[in-house]
């Protein structure tokens, strides 16, 4: 079917998402809570854009608004332009601490703010990718705790989380680099929890937490013996893929021998 | 029959709803009733005692109603029982201090139906309220109780139950006003099953209790509503989410529902029919937001109660994903009334647009309090002046603020404006779920917007920034505002905070947040410049921006204002001009109430 963003026509599927149309063909449309990883957030709010659909005209999140029939959208309106740069401010108030919302407010030519009282320290934007992502992966060891402006992300009772394996998924999906990882010694330390590293087995870089590994092996099976970090994993499969190779290189050569002496 | 005389009975109804039970109205009736027992037989009089639910009117509780005299009595304390008793049960003699006091009219009436507060009143959803024993299904079965149920499944077919609602022209009672038969067939359309019925009893409102009130005193008339809407759209399982604080409206629901069953009105092949409906109570999870359909949904399924992008409507996927129906309490109640009585009866009441009565709970500075139900379309003022009998003291009218928290407040005005979904929408307020808190000339409006956001950044389920962040910074201005720190360009940067948040917001909540802020600053521009550039409080409320003075052209010297200060800050001779010492004066606003001669005035910030 067919969709105008921008007053220019594109073709859609129905049902799919105006983001990804409009990434699809260039447009682009700035997102934070965002993930293809864990879909379904809508929270930032920083994606929307303006709808035109049977003569009403509505704000919605371009993440999540489904096309389903003839619409035309706006992604950078003046209106959705002016709402957009406030988000932006609001989210500047709340984490100045972040990189990534620096970058955003000075794309977005905010000044300094002077009105609302910051913590300038604060990185956390309560997206809640990092929660939905734990959860995802079956842990659930943190979760957002209060509501309204007192909310915030932190594992039960505020105290190392025991379901935490320490894989760091919810630092990866973290947009704004709010969640701290430190490795050292042979240690990991994330949301004050201390974890002991495993050894790649074969380079004997460290690189998982007995926990990961744990999880791993009760999941899927993986023992020990193949424990192999990710750069030596590849290294590994290519290694497989060419004894692979040779074998059948082997047997095809036979092969030829053999017709040769029936020949 | 036989030559006898037959017995005249004497019914005696006593408020067992939750406001008047904290005033011990289970001890009157049960000291009632064992009087009654201990009665000799043979007596000219038979006394049927009845606990119903709560009637409305807390305030003036305990009530006790006695029927067929309709004699109305009000803070009827347990030492009144033995006299109670003796007049007026056995001999029909009214007790004059009793009666309930008509604040209109400063008379006391003998029935209640008699007052200007009840006269003006149109009961549909509130029918059977006070007048029957909720935990009985009998007696709502003799007020014609499940008569509708009844000409639903056998005379009608699910899609003429479906027109009839849509043709009765209801809207939803529990805020958007969202027209029930419109989604009823939503759902009805949706191929896909099962499907569920759900009620929404959460009431988040502080102070309202119209839905509390019809679960406590009128179970039957949600629980055959919410079966006739299963029976239209095909649903096979319903809840009924009740606010968690509610445990007397948990307790009358789910004994009601336990009656249902047993009389085959749910369960399997209700009544013959071949119909099937479950019912079950569900209790809430406690947060303001809870009340929201998403999340209501998502704490049924057993999930936290936060809201969820929802482009997909319920009534195609709700609960589980599957088709379902959401009403509120009220909405459900009305239903049996539309089938029994019919299409062209209730859409003749209310206004084009807005058909039939709406409850509201009217509170603040009235002279009468309690609940109401009138019909759409009566005036602000027929129901603060007529029904509420005016303002209470000697304030005067300044506002009124409609739709709970995040309603707006309407100036006199809009006095005229009638009430309906259209015309408050209009105004900037909203209908919600009925709350109307009346506001004199001491409320100072920029306090209230402050007082409303606080409620909302606390009850914002923080999930979207437009509303956990948006709201706390309009907070943060308006408490500047309120303590003299106002600024300038702050009006402009609450406007403009406020349309992000409206718009741009996740769920309900955060769309119509903004609202006391915009209707205040629409209505009363005047006291926020006064807060930001003269930093001067006109309704004296905002202590840090106000200040008392003594008029001496008003002073009579009586002292009274210097004898109640509890500050010791007032100073003077008998007789003379007294005065007040602002280095020691709280602003505590004492002298002010005191003063007869309305000699303290309101003054800007002292200048010390
Ligand atoms: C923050 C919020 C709180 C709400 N609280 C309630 C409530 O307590 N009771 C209620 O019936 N509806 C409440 N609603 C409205 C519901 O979302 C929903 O629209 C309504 O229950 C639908 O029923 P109706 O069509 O019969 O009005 C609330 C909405 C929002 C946004
Ligand atoms: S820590 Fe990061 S991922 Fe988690 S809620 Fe905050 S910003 Fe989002
Ligand atoms: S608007 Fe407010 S209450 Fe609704 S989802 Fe967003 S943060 Fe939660
Ligand atoms: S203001 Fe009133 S109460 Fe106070 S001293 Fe004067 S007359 Fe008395
Ligand atoms: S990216 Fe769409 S709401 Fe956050
Ligand atoms: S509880 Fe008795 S009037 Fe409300």
């Amino acid at each position: 079917m067919k969709v105008i963003i921008d007053d220019k026509e594109f073709e859609a599927e129905y049902g799919e998402y105006i983001l990804d149309v409009a990434r699809r063909n260039g447009i682009h449309i700035p997102t934070l809570c965002h993930s293809d990883a864990v879909p379904g957030q809508g929270s930032c709010r920083l994606c929307i854009v303006e709808v035109y659909e049977r003569g009403k005209n509505k704000v919605v999140v371009s993440c999540l608004y489904p096309i389903t029939g003839e619409i035309k959208v706006y992604t950078n309106s003046e209106k959705i332009h002016r709402m957009r740069r406030n988000i932006i401010r609001l989210l500047a108030a709340r984490a100045p601490g972040s990189e990534y919302i620096k970058k955003l407010k000075e794309e977005y030519g905010i000044p300094e703010e002077t009105r609302f009282k910051v913590d300038e320290k604060e990185k956390c934007v309560l997206c809640g990718l990092c929660v939905k992502a734990c959860e995802k992966l079956g842990s659930m060891a943190i979760s957002t705790v209060n509501r309204g402006a007192t909310k915030k992300v932190a594992p039960p009772f505020e105290e190392p989380p025991v379901d935490c394996i320490g894989c760091t998924s919810c630092a990866h999906v973290c947009p704004t680099g709010a969640i701290e990882v430190r490795e050292y010694e042979g240690k990991r330390v994330i949301w004050n929890r201390t974890f002991e590293l495993l050894k790649c087995t074969s380079c004997g870089r460290y690189f998982i937490t007995r926990e990961q590994y744990e999880y791993m092996k009760n999941r899927h099976g993986i023992d020990m013996k193949e424990l192999l970090c990710d750069r030596c994993r590849q290294k590994s499969t290519a290694e497989k893929l060419v004894s692979l190779y040779k074998k059948l290189l082997v047997k095809k050569t036979l092969f030829q021998c053999y017709r040769l002496q029936k020949d | 029959m036989n030559g006898m005389v037959q017995v005249p009975r004497r019914t005696v109804l006593v408020c067992c709803g939750t406001g008047c039970l904290a005033n011990n109205s289970m001890e009157i009736y049960k000291k009632l009733k064992d009087k009654a027992a201990e009665l000799e037989s043979g007596f000219p009089v038979i006394p049927v005692l009845k606990a119903t639910g709560c009637n409305g009117l807390c305030e003036r509780g305990p009530i006790v109603q006695v029927l067929p005299d309709d004699i109305f009595y009000c803070k009827v304390s347990v030492s009144d029982v033995d006299e109670i008793f003796e007049r007026t049960i056995l001999k029909g003699d009214v007790i004059e201090r009793l009666l309930y006091l008509d604040a209109s009219s400063g008379k006391r009436v003998r029935s209640f139906k008699e007052s200007e507060f009840y006269k003006k009143q149109f009961k549909i959803a509130l029918r059977n309220i006070g007048q029957i024993d909720p935990s009985c299904i009998d007696d709502y079965i003799e007020r014609g109780g499940y008569e509708a149920l009844k000409k639903a499944l056998f005379e009608m077919s699910p899609e003429q139950v479906i027109s009839e609602i849509e043709r009765s022209g209801l809207r939803g009672r529990g805020g958007a006003g969202f027209p029930t038969g419109y989604k009823w067939r939503q759902c009805s359309k949706t191929n896909d099953f099962p499907k569920y019925v759900v009620c929404n009893g959460d009431e988040g409102d502080p102070g309202a209790f119209m839905d509390r009130s019809i679960m406590e005193g009128d179970p039957h008339s949600v629980i055959e509503g919410m079966i006739i809407g299963a029976y239209a759209v095909g649903a096979e399982k319903g809840f009924i989410y009740i606010r968690d604080e509610y445990s007397l409206a948990v307790r009358n629901v789910s004994k009601a529902i336990e009656d249902a069953y047993i009389r085959g009105y749910l369960g399997r092949d209700i009544i013959g029919s071949g119909f099937s409906l479950d019912i079950e109570v569900v209790r809430g999870g406690g947060a303001f937001v809870c009340g929201e359909s998403t999340a209501l949904m998502a704490s049924i399924e057993g999930r936290v109660g936060e809201p969820r992008v929802k482009y997909i409507r319920s009534t195609e996927k709700g609960l589980w994903g599957k088709p379902t129906v959401l009403n509120n309490v009220e909405t459900w109640a009305n239903v049996p009334v539309i089938i029994t009585r019919g299409v062209e009866w209730f859409s003749s009441i209310g206004t084009e647009k807005s058909k039939g009565t709406k409850v509201f709970s009217l509170v603040g500075k009235v002279k009468n309090t309690g609940l109401i139900e009138v019909p759409m379309g009566m005036t602000l003022r027929e129901i603060i002046f007529g029904i509420g009998g005016g303002i209470a003291g000697s304030g005067k009218f300044k506002a009124v603020q409609t739709g709970g928290p995040s309603g707006g407040c309407i100036p006199e005005a809009l006095l005229d404006l009638p009430v309906d979904f259209d015309s408050l929408s209009d105004a900037g307020s909203m209908m919600g779920s009925g709350g109307m808190i009346v506001m004199d000339d001491r409320t100072c409006m920029v306090e209230v917007a402050r007082y409303y956001l606080k409620f909302l950044s606390e009850e914002s389920c923080g999930k979207c920034t437009p509303c956990r962040e948006g709201i706390r910074r309009m907070l943060e201005v308006l408490e500047d505002i309120c303590a003299g720190e106002g600024r300038e360009e702050d009006i402009e940067l609450l406007l403009e905070l406020s349309e992000t948040v409206k718009e741009a917001s996740l769920c309900g909540l955060g769309k119509t947040a903004p609202n006391p802020v915009l209707t205040t600053i629409k209505y009363f521009e005047s006291e926020y410049l006064a807060h930001i550039k003269e930093k001067r409080c006109p309704a004296g409320v905002c202590k840090k921006l106000t200040s008392y003075r003594i008029n001496a052209d008003l002073c009579r010297g009586c002292g009274l204002c210097a004898k109640r200060c509890p500050a010791g800050a007032i100073s003077g001779k008998q007789g003379k001009i007294y005065e007040i010492d602002q280095g020691i004066c709280t602003v505590c606003g004492t002298c002010r109430e005191v003063c007869r001669f309305g000699a303290v005035e309101v003054a800007g910030r002292a200048t010390e």
